[in-house]
């Protein structure tokens, strides 16, 4: 997690995703997606609902299964069959929208689980990691609270140090802002900006504008499951090349 | 009605409730076992196994329970299975509520969120990990009723096995029934042992629901 990294985009492909498709019945969400997301880079997607982004993190984490296509991780094909996969997705950290805290652990047993469950380490180790997780996010004082009693904000923050916990290279974050109140949304994007600051590779499907002006090294734009643009934030919000980017940020912004 | 005769009753239908208190046990302890192995073969994605679990709990929810204990105990003999009654008893009441029990425990793991099973997954636990350490635990809690009820159901039902020469609580009762015919004082003095019974058993499920939800 705290690679050394400029916070730049380094050159070194982390992720590449090669000629994804994926369909649900007869809707095609993902119709031939390319894009490489660098070493150190933050790339955040944004797009109508429905545009197939959130499904585009989830092949990655293979939470989907992938119909054709290939996603390659440190130049190394992630395939459910291949012996390397455990390990590559081990790799891949995940936020979710809805947090998806085990609501029968505490805030530190929640950090804790993934390092001793899979990782089998030692309880003293994962907790000394989880507790340094949990500091880093601010919530080193609710470790001994179960997520029922924290509000959105803080579960999130909890769900980013749980994830962060198995020491990722890469973190996918599907819409973590979206169902916080909008009060509760700044205390996770801090989170989030540390994080990227730290030189963490990031994928972000958000409708958080500001976020990704400010963060993102680069802005994907997504429609009907085919990415449209993927530039620098100020060329995508200030020159988008398609209507369609330009109809969607118009109404997102008005 | 006779209050010295059923006072003189207590401690012979007493004997009859332990054994009815034992074949309870032992049975909701196997079916259970056997109840969340057949959920998880029901919802697991192997085809087969989910069919021979459904299967299953099909056939032995769709047949009386004293069919199944006739035909263990008589029908056993004719195959060369010599059960005691006991043994008879023990197993054809752990097999069908077995079948019941899988049915509560399949509907506990599923009313489970499937972010909760995502999560896990992007941790990257396997399924079982995730289905011990995550799944589980959290069903346990919204098992606790329903399984109160199963017990309670069971415990009931236990008088069935007085058909197959098992000894408990309302054998006992019929016994002293044939002895003495004084049909009230026996079978109100059974009747008040099973009550005592089942309050005991919904007293300590009560318990266990409110230690059980801590945390929320």
């Amino acid at each position: 997690m705290n690679e050394v990294s400029t916070g730049a985009a380094g050159k070194t492909p982390m992720i590449r995703i090669k000629n994804l498709y994926k369909s649900f019945g007869n809707l095609k969400v993902l119709e031939d997606i390319n894009l490489t997301v660098f070493s150190g880079e933050v790339v955040v997607i944004i797009g109508p609902s429905g545009s197939g982004k959130s499904t585009l993190l989830r092949c990655i984490k293979n939470l989907e299964r992938p119909e054709k296509g290939e996603i390659f991780v440190e130049g190394r094909p992630l395939e459910a069959k291949s012996r390397s996969f455990k390990s590559l997705q081990q790799e891949i950290g995940m936020v979710f929208q809805h947090f998806n805290l085990f609501p029968h652990m505490t805030a530190l047993e929640n950090v804790m689980e993934g390092p001793v469950t899979v990782k089998r380490m030692h309880r003293k180790d994962a907790e000394k990691i989880a507790m340094d997780l949990l500091n880093k996010v601010g919530l080193a004082d609710k470790k001994d609270v179960y997520p029922s009693r924290l509000s959105g904000g803080q579960k999130q923050r909890v769900a980013i140090a749980r994830a962060l916990a198995m020491q990722p290279k890469v973190m996918l974050f599907d819409e973590p802002t979206s169902s916080l109140d909008p009060e509760l949304v700044g205390e996770v994007l801090y989170v989030m900006k540390n994080l990227a600051k730290d030189g963490m590779t990031m994928m972000v499907v958000t409708h958080e504008m500001g976020f990704a002006k400010e963060v993102a090294d680069r802005v994907v734009f997504m429609d009907c499951g085919r990415i449209l643009e993927e530039d620098v934030p100020l060329n995508i919000f200030k020159a988008p090349k398609h209507e369609r980017t330009r109809s969607f940020l118009e109404k997102i912004i008005a | 009605m006779d209050f010295e005769y059923m006072k003189s009753l207590i401690p012979i239908l007493g004997m009859g409730a332990v054994t009815t208190v034992e074949l309870t046990l032992l049975s909701i302890i196997f079916g259970t076992f056997i109840g969340l192995l057949l959920a998880l073969m029901k919802i697991s994605s192997n085809v087969m196994l989910s069919r021979a679990a459904g299967f299953y709990i099909y056939v032995m929810r769709g047949t009386p329970l004293l069919l199944q204990l006739f035909a263990i105990y008589y029908g056993g003999p004719s195959i060369g299975v010599n059960l005691p009654p006991f043994v008879a008893a023990v197993l054809g009441m752990s097999a069908n509520s077995a079948a019941y029990v899988a049915e509560i425990i399949r509907a506990g793991i599923q009313s489970i969120d499937k972010g909760q099973m995502e999560a896990a997954k992007a941790l990257g636990m396997t399924y079982g990990q995730a289905m011990r350490r995550i799944i589980l635990p959290q069903a346990y809690r919204r098992l606790i009723p329903p399984m109160g009820n199963e017990f309670i159901a069971l415990l009931k039902d236990s008088s069935l096995v007085s058909t197959i020469a098992m000894v408990e609580l309302m054998r006992v009762a019929q016994q002293m029934y044939a002895n003495s015919f004084k049909p009230i004082e026996v079978f109100t003095m059974a009747g008040i042992y099973y009550l005592i019974l089942t309050s005991v058993f919904t007293v300590i499920f009560g318990k266990m629901e409110r230690r059980f939800s801590l945390y929320e």
